[in-house]
């Protein structure tokens, strides 16, 4: 067995003025070594929550986890101080990339700085000045010319740039697990593209496992191995990309991919016909008021009595797994 | 067909201290009526701005735009006001368009008072364009954070409909939406557009809608249309490197679709720096000497601005005598 992360059963929870928000909601995952788990969902869906649930960063003091286990290559991480998380986990066995490179990086501190900083913290190579580790690191990202720019600060940077120098500095420690919440969102396609084969090199040479959390079908279908579906805060759906985009289960899942717009399925280059997509009816439910029983079943077409009493527990067959009372795995 | 608007070579170029940036840059194109013509192109290529410009929010710096054949730029103010009566905008994110401090009666009512519209005509059409978009007659009395972001770009929507225009420009209408609610206001927007013929000029960085959703499509780069044409055409073959290289780089919602690298490298160059010759040239992969030195002209019938879309026996078709 090779999972660097494990978790099972995972349960994190607002608590606000208004109410309990059950955000990450019996949430159970494994990673392998070199894996890339997709975490795909909506906006409010929990993705990003259990991302930081992995990390202690929870927003303090509404969020917390409630029940559940984290496991790092073996090691408990639910219950560690966050003294222990910062020294030992964060940033040095867990890293983490957010979407937007230019809130990630501070302004007044050049890049060869913030490429060293989590070098340092660490402990690794404090001999070597900052600049020469940095350069090194930038070189791996693929930063032309790194010996010039480190020197620099983040305005100097372009968009594409700047998410690698953020990818620099997550994988200086060599982590075992990096997440990255939706690193391309907020870029170009034509620079998604650069980005994505450089997430995959960088796993390719350090056999980093992967929580890329997305809303981007395409994005998913392009860099996972394995993809995770979230509504509500809880996954609906787990299977290899192949099962999942091929043949979806879960009527959340099969809605979704329904109604992307894809290049090249709806017309030939001569008819301008105009066909409709098919659209999930309704919307997200409010996190402080989901529905009883299954989330999804006031959008389902085919919700019964049975969905709108019970949440369907997610069941495993095979390499696959789907929470739902109507369809079987 | 008659055209609705038509843009005659314009470009609208911005002075700053460090020198002037050609945010659009001699771009010639044609709304009919009806119709659905896309702009794409990635952030900063200046379909945004090509936008304020037909709406009258940025300057024209020169080129003339026609809207039912009349130049925008002799309108005399009652033609002014008939030319704003008849454009319409919806923006990308529901939450900073509408007034949090307004309720949807008071959004929904402002553009009909600009125009003189008064009382019952008003709560009339207010009435008719909620049912247009599929909310409730009781949605009126309401405030923007009282509705979801679907709804609330239905309430956007409604605005524009408000004073029944012939052309409604859609900046990125469906990206700050869920992905599971985008699908519904698309709909939304083809029907309407089917029941009341209005043109709309859709910006979008997203290929896959651009695609389903309107029927001519002109690609931009760097203020430049580099392509144009119908848009299944466009899609299935296209010509110029750039087009070629983005519709690659889209990532598909199949595993079986491999990523392909090859055709584009960098990144966008300064606007306010643009390369010499074809803007594309430092990214593309067929680029020689000639492409670093003078700017394509257009070729073909889509008007593909690429020195390698040059026919053998060289036909340069004069910019200006394409649509």
């Amino acid at each position: 067995m090779n999972q660097v992360l494990n978790v099972t059963d995972l349960q994190t929870h607002l608590f606000l003025k208004r109410g309990v928000v059950r955000a990450v909601n019996d949430v159970s995952f494994h990673i392998d070594k070199g894996e890339t788990l997709g975490l795909i969902g909506e906006s409010g869906s929990g993705k990003t929550m259990t991302g930081l649930s992995l990390l202690g960063l929870l927003p303090k003091p509404a969020g917390r986890i409630v029940s559940g286990s984290i496991q790092l290559e073996g090691r408990e991480l639910v219950g560690l101080d966050d003294a222990a998380l910062s020294v030992e986990i964060r940033g040095r066995e867990i890293a983490m990339i957010s979407q937007d490179p230019m809130t990630s990086l501070n302004p007044v501190f050049n890049i060869g700085e913030q490429v060293a900083a989590p070098i340092r913290r660490h402990g690794y190579d404090t001999q070597e000045p900052a600049a020469s580790m940095a350069i090194e690191e930038l070189r791996r990202v693929r930063v032309p010319s790194p010996e010039e720019r480190v020197k620099d600060y983040p305005h100097q940077f372009s968009g594409g740039m700047r998410q690698r120098v953020v990818a620099a500095m997550a994988m200086g420690c060599r982590p075992k697990v990096l997440i990255a919440d939706e690193p391309t969102s907020a870029l170009d396609v034509t620079i998604q593209v650069q980005f994505m084969d450089l997430i995959q090199n960088l796993q390719a040479e350090t056999g980093v496992g992967l929580l890329f959390i997305t809303h981007d079908l395409g994005v998913a279908a392009s860099l996972c191995d394995r993809v995770a579906v979230m509504y509500a805060g809880r996954i609906v759906e787990t299977a290899s990309v192949g099962d999942l985009y091929s043949e979806p289960l879960h009527p959340y899942t099969r809605g979704l991919l329904a109604s992307v717009p894809r290049i090249g399925s709806q017309r030939s280059a001569t008819s301008n016909a105009k066909a409709r997509l098919y659209s999930i009816p309704g919307t997200p439910p409010d996190p402080l008021n989901l529905p009883a029983g299954c989330a999804f079943s006031p959008r389902c077409q085919f919700a019964t009595e049975a969905c709108r009493e019970a949440s369907p527990p997610l069941i495993a067959s095979e390499n696959r797994a789907v929470a739902c009372f109507e369809a079987k795995p | 067909m008659s055209r609705l608007l038509s843009l005659d070579q314009v470009s609208c170029h911005y002075d700053t201290k460090s020198g002037s940036v050609r945010a659009v840059d001699q771009v010639s194109i044609a709304i009919h009526p009806g119709e659905t013509v896309a702009l794409v192109g990635e952030s900063g290529c200046g379909k945004s701005t090509l936008a304020k410009v037909i709406l009258g929010l940025a300057p024209v710096t020169s080129g003339t735009i026609h809207f039912d054949g009349i130049a925008t730029h002799t309108f005399d103010k009652a033609q002014q006001m008939a030319f704003r009566k008849r454009v319409q905008v919806v923006f990308q994110d529901p939450y900073s368009s509408l007034n949090p401090r307004l309720r949807v009666s008071t959004i929904l009512g402002e553009p009909m008072w600009a125009h003189g519209f008064k009382g019952d005509l008003v709560k009339k059409r207010t009435a008719e364009v909620l049912e247009m978009v599929g909310l409730r007659q009781n949605a009126k009395d309401l405030f923007p954070h009282e509705f979801s972001g679907g709804q609330r770009q239905r309430v956007a929507v409604a605005r524009a409909l408000m004073l029944a225009p012939d052309l409604i420009i859609l900046d990125e209408p469906i990206s700050a939406l869920d992905v599971s609610i985008r699908a519904q206001i698309l709909n939304l927007l083809q029907d309407i557009q089917d029941q009341h013929n209005i043109a709309y000029l859709l910006i979008a960085h997203d290929l896959g809608l651009v695609e389903h959703a309107s029927q001519r499509v002109a690609v931009m780069y760097l203020g430049r249309v580099v392509e144009m044409g119908i848009t299944g055409e466009v899609f299935t073959h296209p010509e110029h490197p750039y087009t070629r290289a983005l519709l690659s780089a889209v990532p598909q919602p199949d595993p079986s679709v491999k990523r392909n690298t090859d055709l584009i490298q960098g990144d966008v160059a300064s606007a306010l720096h643009p390369p010499t010759g074809c803007h594309f040239h430092p990214r593309c992969p067929h680029a020689d000497r000639r492409c670093q030195e003078q700017i394509p002209p257009e070729f073909g019938d889509n008007h593909v601005k690429c020195w390698l879309s040059q026919p053998a026996r060289t036909e340069i078709k004069h910019p200006n005598s394409g649509q």
